[in-house]
């Protein structure tokens, strides 16, 4: 095993991530962003208040609920924000099972979140991953990192990142949770012939090594902030008095907006895009529930909230 | 128990779709249903404001109008009306076809409360559109929780592929379905009563609205009655027409 890979992992403990976040992160966020600040990071706190490293698994998001399963079967209670680690994965997939190669050198994990959300917040959390990996591959160099709807981060028009989420729940006491599952290619920059023309590790961008530690503290920070500002914002929305329908567009879906390259691009859809593309169009617009409009050919343009895209041009 | 959705009830105005709850009669008075439908083949679809605004018709009383088309449902229907809400104005389109047996006229240029009735539109029914809408009736009906593409969870989808939806049995807490939405798989548990898959209202990849029947599940002692209700409805309306 590489030697950053395992040592790494094992340097980031909660308390490591809390410094990280007062000594970096929220003085990075008081200079640009809202007053709210140390506000906004305590409802986030709950991200990686717990860590479990491992040096390898099959799939994290089975730990991930073998973890919830077993700590309610034993009357323990799983800690919301719980984040699972490993050096890499042996039985990696992505949605509709396509091949994830995830060996040591990456950042690879699963983060659980109990299903606190009200319905219209809930439906931005998919957003919230690209935007903090985006984020933290702007700050270690690679500017033209971007992202693809939903949340594909693409660096040179190759994937460096991907996620997604998924539902559980448990079987004791039928808690909801949303499993999110991420991997990050930091140093592992050797991938299977069926991937090599859509995978790039950041170390190929940057030509050099990655510390994997100092990379996933700024990553994890930003999904503090983030899941942080979508709590407080939800807070915020009921005191104006919210009722059903969240029609503002949330600073989430605005700071996507600007991370992303995915408007006014034509595209594939598809609800399974690379097995059964069903149309292109160009993208005009993103909803403020995160949804995209498209433009068809013929002038008309329909809304799509879920599916993927590939960009034609 | 069952639950039935039936469409735009005025009392309910934040929320453009009506659950009831039904129990499931033993017996069906095919004559009396029949008729009903044989003497009024529509069905009456009212319009509600969606919220508040200055309302504007762009249709009359006794206009046609067409529904929501295209392949990908993305040519918008006949628009409606226009609701203006803090100098934003949005294009109420149709989203069925028929004629507009119902206009409240005076509410032209007024502003209006959310769930207020607008108008109504009277949809011809066909065959087929009678048959599942006796069905819904019969069945236990279970509804979309948000709007969302979904498809069914890949236990129940390899049952299927090998026995046929009408062979598959559900139990309420089975992990049935899965909703896709924004990249966000999340199971859906079935809660209702305990049968077979017998009608399946949504196609994977497509967009299914919050409240829209999923599948309608029918206990295994119904089947005969249900078949019985195809049988009787076909023959019917075949003689009719």
């Amino acid at each position: 095993m590489s030697p950053w890979n395992m040592d790494n992992l094992a340097l980031l403990h909660p308390a490591a991530l809390d410094d990280y976040v007062l000594s970096v992160e929220l003085i990075r966020r008081q200079i640009v962003d809202a007053p709210a600040c140390e506000e906004i990071f305590r409802y986030g706190a709950c991200v990686g208040s717990v860590i479990y490293a491992y040096p390898s698994l099959s799939r994290a998001m089975d730990t991930a609920r073998d973890h919830i399963a077993t700590r309610e079967k034993k009357g323990v209670s799983v800690a919301n924000g719980s984040l699972i680690l490993a050096s890499s994965l042996s039985l990696p997939k992505g949605r509709f099972s396509r091949s994830w190669h995830a060996p040591p050198g990456g950042l690879w994990g699963c983060l659980i979140l109990a299903d606190t959300f009200l319905p219209p917040f809930r439906n931005l959390l998919p957003l919230i991953p690209g935007i903090a990996c985006c984020e933290a591959l702007h700050q270690d160099g690679a500017s033209d990192a971007a992202i693809r709807w939903v949340n594909d981060v693409l660096v040179q028009g190759k994937k460096q990142a991907g996620f997604l989420i998924e539902g559980f729940r448990s079987p004791v006491h039928g808690e909801n949770y949303h499993l999110l599952g991420f991997g990050l290619n930091l140093n592992n920059d050797t991938f299977p012939p069926e991937l090599q023309e859509t995978a790039i590790a950041l170390s190929q961008v940057l030509g050099c090594s990655i510390d994997i530690c100092s990379f996933a503290f700024s990553f994890l920070a930003k999904l503090r902030w983030y899941v942080g500002l979508l709590l407080y914002e939800e807070e915020q929305w009921l005191a104006r008095g919210g009722r059903d329908v969240y029609e503002e567009e949330h600073p989430i879906v605005r700071r996507w907006k600007e991370l992303s390259d995915t408007i006014g691009r034509r595209v594939q859809f598809g609800y399974d895009v690379l097995k059964n593309p069903q149309y292109e169009a160009v993208v005009s617009a993103i909803a403020h529930d995160g949804a995209l409009v498209f433009r068809h050919d013929d002038g008309t343009t329909s809304v799509e909230h879920s599916g993927e895209i590939r960009y034609r041009q | 128990m069952r639950l039935l959705l039936t469409r735009l009830d005025p009392a309910v105005p934040t929320d453009f779709i009506r659950i009831q709850e039904h129990t499931m009669s033993d017996e069906i008075d095919f004559d009396e249903i029949l008729g009903k439908y044989h003497s009024d083949p529509y069905e009456y679809v009212d319009i509600f404001a969606e919220h508040t605004g200055k309302i504007r018709f762009l249709v009359e009383g006794g206009s046609s109008v067409e529904a929501v088309s295209g392949e990908w449902k993305h040519i918008p229907g006949t628009p409606l009306f226009e609701i203006t809400r803090e100098r934003n104005p949005k294009k109420i389109t149709a989203t069925t076809n028929g004629v507009v047996s119902f206009i409240a006229g005076e509410l032209e240029g007024r502003f209006v409360e959310a769930g207020e009735k607008l108008m109504t539109i009277r949809h011809p029914l066909k065959k087929k559109e009678i048959i599942e809408a006796i069905l819904k009736e019969v069945l236990y009906i279970f509804p979309a929780p948000e709007r969302a593409k979904y498809f069914f969870s890949l236990d129940v989808q390899s049952r299927i592929e090998k026995k046929g939806a009408r062979e598959v049995s559900v139990k309420p807490g089975d992990e049935i379905i899965i909703m896709s939405l924004m990249k966000r798989d999340t199971p859906v548990y079935y809660s209702g009563e305990k049968g077979v898959i017998h009608s399946v209202y949504f196609k994977p990849g497509i967009s299914v609205d919050r409240g829209a029947p999923l599948i309608g599940v029918c206990p295994f002692e119904k089947l005969p009655l249900i078949q019985k209700v195809i049988t009787r409805v076909k023959a019917d309306w075949d003689k009719k027409e």
